[in-house]
């Protein structure tokens, strides 16, 4: 059990790249603010696996931005329903709306659409953020976090002994 | 070992294997959750518990069979207000991606009314709808079943006739002294009399002449200037007669028209009395209306709380148009719908489509309803909230041969919604030989009616439109048993004897007015064959009960009609006085003779 445990972290933690891990986040901000079960959710889905992003930053922030959007819904319906309702785009939504995929997506709800302008006009920052936040964790807080007594006494376990073992394979 | 690149490939394989994982997993579970989505939904729906025992839902081709479906009546937790056991539907893929729920074929088999549950269908505590107040023209008057004693009737009631004559002589007293005072005021014989005397004075004096022509030409002129004053007088005063005479003839016409009325006055007494304590026809159409009134209000009742309860699903546009704010009166002018989803958060917005259908639609259900007297088979057609995307109403025909219980029945119909501001339902119902059972027909303080069977031939419709109803019901009864619970009462007893003894009878009913206050009105021949019944067995007795009320009436009236009479008489008088004093002033107005034999005046 504590074997399969530390594979299934090790394999979590595989890509450690600022990158990967802010990838990670934001990609997990796109699946955890709109429904779940949306379409654009298996290309969201896709991309975390196919790309080396880092896993368990992808599911923490799931987790983090599911409960934000509880939050924020009444913030996406307004901005879900300007956009569906804004006349310039009528046509563009009217054509979206006689295509199949695109009824599938369910675009024309308020929550999909305001939660999915939303995710992705935070997408760029949220990734550069996140990355500088990690650069920063890293050079700053990183050492200390090593030689606090709650590490010290983690890294002497034997499931981190084990994930430290898969990890080292891995590479 | 070093990994470089963006890339995962095998994350592809973990891809496709969580993607067939969870499709699996869904497709294990869609059965449940379409089982759930249905109960839920029709729960919110009808306010009442819907449950589903099982619901199975196949690829290929694609379709969803529902097993035992029951529907609780709101107004009856106990019940079920339909439950069908099998529906088998197949449905349009590519709509359904489309989030487009299109059902080309439904089969609803073993349809039931009102089935007994296990346990309560509520979901909360709820007041149960109050039952509507009795319309106006609904309290039905039950007639009186007793004939009581004239003389208790007279001291009870008060006499129209009485009052009449009372109130004309009065009147007839007062318009008396008024033309005697009149007459007084007119000039009467003694002038008239006096002007007789006058013109005779002048005339002699006009012959008398004078010493000479001349003189007796100048006298002559004289004379005849008086003569014609005095005549002028004179007509003037006749004048005066003849217009009162003409007025106080007019007022005695018109005296003696009342007075003819008084005279007639004592039967309408009786009519109205007879009417009011003894079986008249009025009293017996109240026996219909006892009888069926209360039952055919209820169904009317019935089928509009139903109409009310179904109207969100037949016609969800209006309803959350209602609920749509300013911004999506924008959405609308703009060319987009929104559209609050049953369920769900956010808001849908309907863009115009190529093929526009609605969301929800049963294109054609084939539906087997299992009644007490047997099984209709029929078809409903374009099922769908959303009438006014699809352009056609809902329609529904049913038909039964050679039933248990009839020998056939039809029921067809019409809910349109096509326009959601002009909604018009129509529903016609036939029924030949349909056996009914036993049936209470009225169960009050000192009455019940039961109808213990009969056999039934009828034809009713029933519109609403708006909020206006309209509806039409003609039936005919055989091989009826009528049983009656009556108070103690000779007229009780042959009412009852009456009804046991009817074995057949024809009813009309119409129902009209608005949902919220409609009237029925109820004709049968049912209460002539009561009447007659009626008048036959206690003819002697209401006869008897008609003649002492006209005797007592007419003793009491006779006095009083015989001075109205006398004081009529006295205006006569009046006029038969003017008369003379016309007559006595005839012979004033003939043209007076000149003085001098063959000398025309010029005047």
């Amino acid at each position: 059990m504590l074997r399969t445990t530390a594979k299934l972290l090790a394999v979590l933690n595989s890509e450690t790249e600022p990158g990967q891990i802010g990838l990670g986040f934001a990609l997990a901000m796109i699946a955890g603010f709109t429904p779940l079960l949306s379409l654009h959710n298996l290309v969201v889905l896709l991309l975390v696996l196919i790309l080396r992003v880092n896993l368990s930053a992808f599911l923490l922030g799931l987790a983090f931005f599911s409960a934000l959007a509880f939050a924020l819904d009444p913030l996406f319906h307004r901005v879900g329903l300007a956009a569906l309702t804004a006349r310039p785009l009528k046509g563009l939504w009217t054509a979206l709306y006689n295509s199949t995929l695109w009824r599938i997506e369910h675009f024309n709800n308020s929550i999909v659409m305001g939660s999915l302008l939303v995710s992705l006009l935070l997408f760029v920052p949220l990734y550069r953020l996140s990355n500088t936040l990690i650069r920063l964790y890293r050079e700053r807080a990183l050492a200390y976090v090593r030689r606090s007594r709650i590490m010290q006494a983690f890294t002497a376990t034997r499931l981190y002994q084990y994930y430290q073992t898969y990890s080292d394979w891995r590479g | 070992m070093t990994r470089t690149g963006w890339i995962r490939w095998p994350g592809l394989l973990a891809f496709v294997a969580i993607v067939l994982l969870v499709a699996g997993f869904w497709f294990l579970l869609l059965d449940s959750l379409v089982k759930r989505f249905i109960e839920r939904s029709g729960t919110s729906l009808v306010g009442a518990k819907v449950e589903l025992d099982k619901a199975a839902l196949s690829l290929n081709p694609l379709g969803l069979t529902l097993v035992r479906l029951q529907v609780t009546d709101p107004d009856a937790p106990m019940r079920n207000a339909v439950e069908i056991g099998r529906i088998a539907m197949t449905m349009d893929g590519l709509n359904l991606l489309r989030r487009k729920a299109i059902v080309e074929e439904m089969t609803l088999d073993g349809v039931r009314f009102g089935t007994p549950r296990t346990r309560s269908g509520a979901i909360r505590k709820r007041p149960l709808e109050p039952k509507p107040e009795p319309r106006s023209g609904d309290v039905i008057a039950l007639p009186t079943l007793s004939v009581p004693d004239p003389k208790e009737v007279l001291e009870r009631e008060e006499l129209q006739s009485v009052k009449l004559v009372e109130t004309m002589r009065t009147e007839l007293a007062a318009d008396r002294e008024r033309w005697q005072k009149r007459v007084a005021e007119l000039p009467d014989k003694q002038k008239l009399e006096q002007y007789k005397a006058e013109l005779d004075r002048v005339q002699k004096t006009a012959k008398g002449g004078g010493k000479d022509v001349l003189s007796g030409v100048l006298g002559g002129a004289q004379a005849a200037q008086q003569a014609v004053a005095l005549q002028k007088d004179a007509a003037r005063d006749l004048d005066a007669i003849r217009a009162a005479k003409a007025d106080l003839e007019q007022r005695l016409a018109q005296w003696r028209g009342r007075l003819e009325k008084a005279r007639t006055a004592p039967e309408d007494d009786v009519r109205r009395l007879k009417a009011k304590y003894g079986l008249s026809g009025a009293g017996a159409t109240n026996v219909t209306r006892l009888l069926f009134g209360a039952k055919l209000a209820d169904v009317v009742d019935g089928l509009v709380r139903w109409e009310a309860r179904l109207r969100p699903i037949l016609q969800r546009v209006a309803e959350h148009r209602r609920e749509a704010g300013a911004r999506e009166a924008g959405a609308r002018e703009a060319g987009a719908e929104v559209v609050k989803p049953i369920r769900g958060k956010g808001v849908d917005v309907r863009f115009p489509e190529r093929l526009p259908l609605p969301d929800l639609l049963v294109r054609k259900a084939h539906a087997s309803v299992e009644l007490v007297a047997g099984t209709l088979k029929g078809q409903i057609r374009n099922i769908t909230p959303d009438q006014h995307i699809l352009g056609m109403p809902l329609t529904f025909d049913f038909a039964g041969e050679k039933l248990t219980q009839a020998r056939a029945v039809t029921v067809a119909g019409t809910i349109n919604r096509v326009n959601p501001a002009k909604p018009a339902d129509h529903v016609a119902v036939t029924a030949r030989d349909y056996a009914l059972g036993a049936t209470e027909l009225l169960n009050s303080k000192d009455w019940a009616f039961h109808l213990e069977r009969a056999r039934v031939d009828a034809d009713g419709t029933l519109t609403l439109e708006g909020g206006a109803i309209q509806g039409r019901v003609n039936a005919g009864f055989k091989d009826a048993m009528l049983k009656t619970s009556a108070p103690a009462g000779v007229v009780a007893d042959a009412l009852a004897g009456t009804l046991a003894d009817v074995r057949a009878f024809q009813l009309h009913a119409e129902v009209k007015g608005t949902t919220a206050d409609y009237a029925v009105t109820l004709a049968s021949n049912l209460d002539d064959v009561v009447k007659d019944a009626i008048t036959r067995r206690l003819g002697a007795q209401l006869v008897r009960f008609e003649n002492e009320l006209q005797a007592a009436i007419t003793q009491k009236v006779s006095g009083p009609l015989q001075e109205l009479q006398k004081s009529v008489g006295g205006l006569d008088t009046l006029t038969n006085e003017l008369t003379a004093r016309l007559n006595l002033g005839q012979d004033l107005l003939k043209p007076v003779k000149s003085a001098v034999p063959g000398l025309k005046l010029p005047f």
